[in-house]
């Protein structure tokens, strides 16, 4: 137990676990000791087998429940393009697309998303070819240390497959889901709004 | 995260089926932006995680209003004709929520659900009332962001965008349980914080779904919502206001003033809607309402300020409503 | 220190550089716009940063760390975590039973560590693991520590005195005054807030350690690890091909880098150990607070006669809270006394232009308070008590340039006039910063038969497009196209080389990586002249040939010439010398914003930058720098603010929803004009632009609304409680 006698939050409940000090129940939910388990069909806690399909392909993975999907296509998949930044559906670092559309990947659970095209910026250039947003990118030297960039080009390509010709005020809209700590947005800016031709998608 | 075992109903019934009676113990998850942020902090340890982002998401007509299921995303709220144009505070107010990829992933059930975003409550150190504890952190400490009007014991805000307009509107939730559906209405839902019920904020049993928002007719109204936040990108509200004007003529006949960000629940203002009753909306009307809007409210040592920037949201939200400039 | 650096416009300029390696009045590519060779790998996601470094059988670690700002370790039981599933190994870092190590010092401040096969089990082990503490009596106010009101925490006091520093006469230059101001102004703790967090992966072959670390200096790590580890140098590789950002936090190796080697080193297999959010927040640096009373004197016709300033600041558990004051401004008469305070939270780290944001904000926001007792405009009236103009010291010419260029003359006096809600006002503010090159910073050039060139050196790239000017100052001096070029930095077997930090890494670099090819290119002009029938020295290389000067047609390819190379490649090595780099910049930033007097919301709604950094090398890159510069300042006038709670010390916003930084839409339109010297060397740019900007932003606020905010951030709550003093 913390020794904290001048501090009047002690727990109601035995919250023994804020102080980093064990309580945690570490995958062992015994399944229907305490759910009521009739007619319910429930996966996990432990590994299951999940089925991605990343850039076209189809990645057979055995999966936690609780693996998100950044972490299944960084760690298990081995595709290392998407960063992860803050964790928490703040900084963008992770974005890719599901079905066509820009998510949070740390924000999502790999096993929400079986089944569904999910694009990474791994997957983006095509043989030797850099996707035009990314060409953009070099072109107008929209990165500094690039750990944000791979998120702002997948938040950029979402947003042009669904606006091709977007006005200034879409592009600021469209990737303020995106932190550059080095301070490229002028540059991608520029960058984004150079593209043309991208197809809607 | 803590492990979880995972559910994907197949429909509305089995979700609830996999629900459980005791609080905390397994939770819907539909865009997970929330969710999966909390249990990543430890703040919230489910047992079992049950999909329920398949469930309705459509929007269907009914009795002059609509009826939205509560799995359809943010981004299609927004972009939703019918929904701009019935209830253009709905629009506003989901255009604004997060980010784009937030919003391409949080649903409407999510968005009403989701816990207080207060810094208390998300950092494991701090055991608050919300987590079992017997104390609110931030009376004491740092409450630049909290609430103005309620008067604890806990004082946070409530996180959502759209549960402000939906009070505004009259919505009612549809909400799903063992033994049935029931319908609350939006006001009636959100709960404010007491000693006995200080760790929820709405009155959704742990083995109940919101599956549905029902609007009724909006009836000939003008609507106003403004908010005002700290960045122009991705940040919570300090203030937001939703403000419903039927005209009889030139005055107002009815209103409703609901303000966010505020108090523990969408906060309105009856004071407000008093204050306009009878008036031409003017500069000195719509200032006038914001001044009876915040007049009960009571600020912590550091916010202060927020009173005169819900002032302002409130003010401006009926300019708008109007169609007079608000600057 | 109290005092920070003074100018050096007197500083006496380098020694000549060696006549043969001077850089050249005639560049190729040097000074073009040059996109960064990187580039295609950044942004298709190939560059393995340390956070995609993936080893076999690599294990994943994680650090247990206080929740309290200070405590002692009663006990650490690991048991809990060995019977997590996938737990491979575990170390206590604070050994309960040695009184030395035994207490943390701040929240976040390291107490265990384990490993594990995945990183979600890594988790489940360290929170398995049990600490028992006995929490100590702490600080975390700065003022009640000021005050002798906070718990004696630190052996020598919560509170160490600086060294005062005085010039002139201070009472007669407050008898010279016509006018006083006499007011206090803050800034706060910031964060580094690099978006790649600090982490190694540790992998031992036998007693011989390779680390991959995030790092900004490979040779600096290297030296970390041997003297941490107790191990040879010899022993360590450290290598660091791309990094996510430093900014000056990765200069030094943290704990974990250590922690990881250990565990790597116990579990016999490559452990990863990369830092969350939460833990880069709470531990890996942070840029101090500073604060100043100042009273100062202002002459009636604008010279400022007398400064006395009282300081403080605060870099957390034991470290100084330095930066300069005054800042650029020549006041004759003027003294000042410091102190550092000591609070238990995670220590500063340099953070972009260490000091100078902060002693900038103190200084220019008293600038404009005094030139309205004078009934002065502020360019007008930093140009009278500014320094004497010299090419590192050239503030009046940009201040007129740019007054110019921004439409100064349409200013409106302090407090915009208009009606409504929204106001409009405009900020000056001016910066320096040392820069400069310095050895050993060792470049081995190899020019292989084939014609392959590779120059290779010890430096990294923090984003800065070090990479790029490698190749560019190569390509440059041989006369080749830039594809002709490798470049090969990143690792510790490239040899010695500085860290990257204080605006170094070109200026210290680029001299050696010239002399380095120009030595080779005489070793190639040498088997070259033979076959042209002429003396080595009368050929050049231009344009991928070598030829014979002012005979174009007389010479070969430089495929022809590599030929004649052999089966040993020429390889040449060079050190920085003096004479092609020097220090010092100076630059001046204006900024407009839009202020909502009735949310106290602030809009930056365009910025001009005007700056120096002597030689342009790559004028694409050098832009950038100076658009990611004022993107921090931005941040640093709005923003950012490291919040903790009054009682428990404990950091409430360790995130990046409640740590505010700009996203697009909180982005001005931003004008960059740089001012090539080529006469002055090489000097740097990372960090002056990142100096001034919070300060012109500050005063454009001012001017806006009449109300002086004297704190940063510039919250709705700072400016809406500014404007009520004012009313």
């Amino acid at each position: 137990m913390p020794k904290r006698p001048d501090e009047p939050g002690f727990s109601r409940r035995s919250f023994l676990k804020t102080v980093g000090a064990g309580g945690v129940a570490v995958g062992v939910l015994a399944k229907g000791t305490h759910l009521d388990a009739q007619a319910v069909h429930e996966v996990g806690p432990g590994a299951v087998p999940i089925t991605l399909i990343i850039n076209g392909q189809a990645h057979r993975l055995q999966l936690e429940p609780r693996v998100t999907l950044l972490d299944a296509v960084r760690m298990r998949a081995g595709l290392t393009g998407n960063k992860r930044g803050c964790d928490r559906g703040a900084c963008g670092a992770c974005t890719m697309l599901v079905d066509g559309r820009a998510v949070y990947s740390c924000s999502t659970l790999a096993i929400d998303v079986q089944g569904k095209q999910i694009r990474t910026v791994d997957g983006l250039a095509s043989g030797g070819t850099l996707h035009p947003v990314q060409q953009a990118f070099c072109d107008k030297d929209a990165l500094m240390c690039g750990f944000c960039t791979p998120g702002f080009v997948m938040a950029s390509v979402a947003l042009l497959e669904k606006h091709p010709n977007p006005t200034p005020e879409q592009i600021k809209k469209g990737l303020d889901g995106n932190i550059c700590r080095c301070g490229t947005f002028s540059r991608i800016f520029e960058a984004v709004s150079s593209v043309k031709g991208v197809r809607r998608g | 995260m803590k492990p979880f075992a995972y559910v994907n109903p197949a429909d509305e019934k089995e979700a609830v089926a996999a629900l459980s009676p005791e609080y905390e113990k397994v939770l819907p998850i539909g865009g997970g932006q929330d969710l999966l942020a909390r249990m990543k902090d430890y703040i919230t340890q489910p047992d079992r995680l049950v999909n329920v982002k398949n469930l309705d998401a459509t929007v269907k007509p009914e009795n002059g209003g609509l009826r939205i299921g509560a799995a359809m995303k943010m981004v299609d709220v927004a972009e939703h004709a019918g929904i701009g144009r019935l209830y253009p505070a709905i629009a506003a107010a989901a255009i604004e929520v997060g980010t784009p990829q937030i919003r391409n992933q949080g649903t409407v059930g999510g968005n009403i659900n989701q816990r207080p975003r207060c810094w208390y409550f998300r950092n494991e150190e701090f055991v608050c009332y919300k987590k079992g504890g017997n104390r609110c952190f931030s009376p004491s400490g740092e409450n630049q962001f909290h609430a103005i009007l309620g008067g604890g014991p806990t004082y946070i805000v409530h996180p959502s965008s759209l549960a402000v307009p939906f009070v505004a509107y009259d919505a009612t939730f549809r909400l799903l349980g063992p033994r049935g559906e029931r319908m609350v209405k939006a006001a009636d839902y959100f709960t404010m914080p007491t000693r006995e019920n200080v760790e929820r904020e709405n009155v959704l049993e742990p083995n109940e779904l919101l599956t549905h928002v029902i609007l009724p007719a909006p009836g000939n109204v003008k609507t106003g919502h403004y908010e005002v936040r700290y960045k122009a990108a991705h940040d919570w509200p300090i203030a937001f206001a939703t403000v419903i004007l039927g005209m009889d003529g030139s005055t107002v006949g009815a209103a409703r003033v609901v303000m966010g960000a505020v108090a523990p629940v969408p906060w309105r203002s009856k004071e407000a809607e008093q204050a306009l009753i009878g008036k031409p909306i003017t500069a000195e009307s719509a200032a006038a309402a914001a001044e009876a809007a915040l007049a009960k409210a009571e600020p912590l040592s550091q916010n202060a300020y927020k009173v005169q920037v819900a002032k302002t949201a409130v003010e401006r939200a009926i300019l708008q409503a109007a169609g007079l400039p608000i600057a | 220190m109290a005092s920070g650096p003074q100018q050096r416009n007197d500083a006496p300029p380098p020694p000549p550089a060696d006549p043969r390696y001077q850089w050249s009045k005639t560049p190729t590519i040097l000074g073009t716009r040059v996109k960064r060779l990187d580039g295609p790998d950044k942004v298709s996601g190939r560059a393995k940063y340390t956070f995609d470094v993936a080893r076999p059988g690599m294990l994943y670690a994680r650090i247990i760390r206080s929740p309290y700002p200070h405590a002692r370790v009663v006990s650490v039981d690991l048991s809990g975590a060995q019977r997590v599933p996938g737990f491979k190994t575990a170390l206590v870092y604070r050994d309960s039973a040695d009184p030395k190590t035994n207490v943390v010092m701040y929240q976040g401040d390291e107490v265990a560590a384990v490993a594990a096969d995945t990183e979600e089990h890594a988790i489940d082990a360290a929170r398995a693991v049990k600490v028992e503490y006995e929490v100590l009596p702490y600080v975390v106010n700065v003022d009640a520590a000021l005050a002798g009101q906070a718990p004696q925490v630190f052996p020598d006091g919560n509170v160490r005195e600086g060294r005062g520093a005085e010039a002139g006469d201070l009472a007669a230059g407050f008898q010279a005054a016509a006018f006083t101001v006499e007011q206090k102004y803050e800034t706060p703790v910031i964060t580094h807030v690099c978006l790649e967090s600090h982490g190694t992966v540790c992998e031992w072959d036998g007693d011989k350690l390779t680390a991959w670390v995030s790092t900004q200096g490979v040779n600096g790590m290297r030296e970390n690890y041997a003297s941490g580890l107790n191990i040879p140098h010899a022993n360590v590789r450290v290598i660091c091909q791309y990094m996510g950002g430093g900014f000056g936090s990765k200069t030094q190796l943290g704990a974990e880098g250590l922690i990881c080697a250990r565990l790597a080193k116990q579990a016999g297999a490559p452990v990863k150990l990369m830092l969350d959010r939460k833990e880069e927040h709470l531990v890996t640096g942070n840029r101090p607070s500073a604060a100043a009373h100042i009273k100062a004197g202002v002459s009636s016709d604008g010279i400022i006669t007398a400064f006395d300033a009282q300081t403080w600041g605060t870099g957390g558990a034991g470290a100084p809270a330095s930066f300069p004051l005054p800042y650029i401004y020549q006041i004759a008469n003027r003294r000042r006394t410091h102190k550092d305070v000591f609070i238990n939270t995670g220590t500063q780290r340099p953070m972009r232009a260490p000091g100078h944001p902060q002693g900038s904000f103190l200084m220019e926001v008293l600038m404009d308070e005094l030139a309205d007792k004078v009934k002065m405009d502020p360019v007008e009236f930093r140009i009278k008590n500014l320094p004497p103009e010299a090419p590192n010291a050239m503030w009046r010419s940009y201040l007129l340039e740019g007054a110019d260029a921004f439409g100064w003359s349409k200013r409106h006096p302090t407090g915009d006039p208009a009606p409504g809600s929204i106001k409009t006002g405009m900020g000056v503010a001016i910066c320096t910063w040392g820069g400069g090159g310095r050895g050993p910073s060792v470049a081995h050039c190899e020019i292989a038969s084939d014609g392959s060139v590779v120059m290779r050196i010890g430096t990294q790239d923090i984003g800065t497009g070090e990479r790029t000017l490698v190749a560019m100052v190569t390509a440059d001096a041989l006369g080749l196209q830039l594809s002709q070029v490798t470049a090969e930095i990143g690792d510790t077997q490239y040899g010695v080389s500085g860290s990257s930090g204080g605006s170094t890494t070109a200026a210290s670099t680029t001299p050696g990586i010239r002399i380095a090819a120009l030595k080779a290119l005489d070793q190639l002009k040498e088997k070259v002249a033979p076959s042209l029938g002429v003396e080595p020295s009368a050929l050049v290389a231009e344009k991928g040939r070598i030829f014979v000067q002012g005979t174009p047609s007389k010479g070969m390819s430089w495929a022809d010439a590599c030929k004649r190379i052999g089966t040993q490649p020429i390889s040449t090595e060079a050190d920085w010398q003096p004479g092609m780099s020097s220090v010092t910049t100076s630059g001046v930033q204006f900024a407009e914003v839009k202020v909502d007097i009735k949310t106290g919301i602030v809009r930056v709604t365009r910025v001009l930058a005007i700056q120096d950094c002597g030689l342009v090398l790559n004028q694409l890159t050098a832009e950038s720098q100076c658009y990611g510069g004022i993107v921090g300042s931005l941040n640093f006038a709005l923003f950012e603010d490291r919040i903790l709670d009054r009682r428990t010390g404990q950091m409430v916003n360790p995130n990046m929803e409640w740590y505010l930084l700009a996203g697009m839409s909180d982005i001005p339109p931003i004008e960059i004009r740089l001012k090539n010297q080529p006469e002055r060397g090489v000097i740097g740019v990372g960090e002056p632009p990142t100096v001034p900007t919070a300060a012109a932003v500050a005063l454009a606020v001012r001017n806006a609304t009449g109300a002086t905010v004297r704190k940063l951030p510039l919250t709705p709550m700072t400016v809406l409680e500014s404007l009520a003093q004012k009313a």
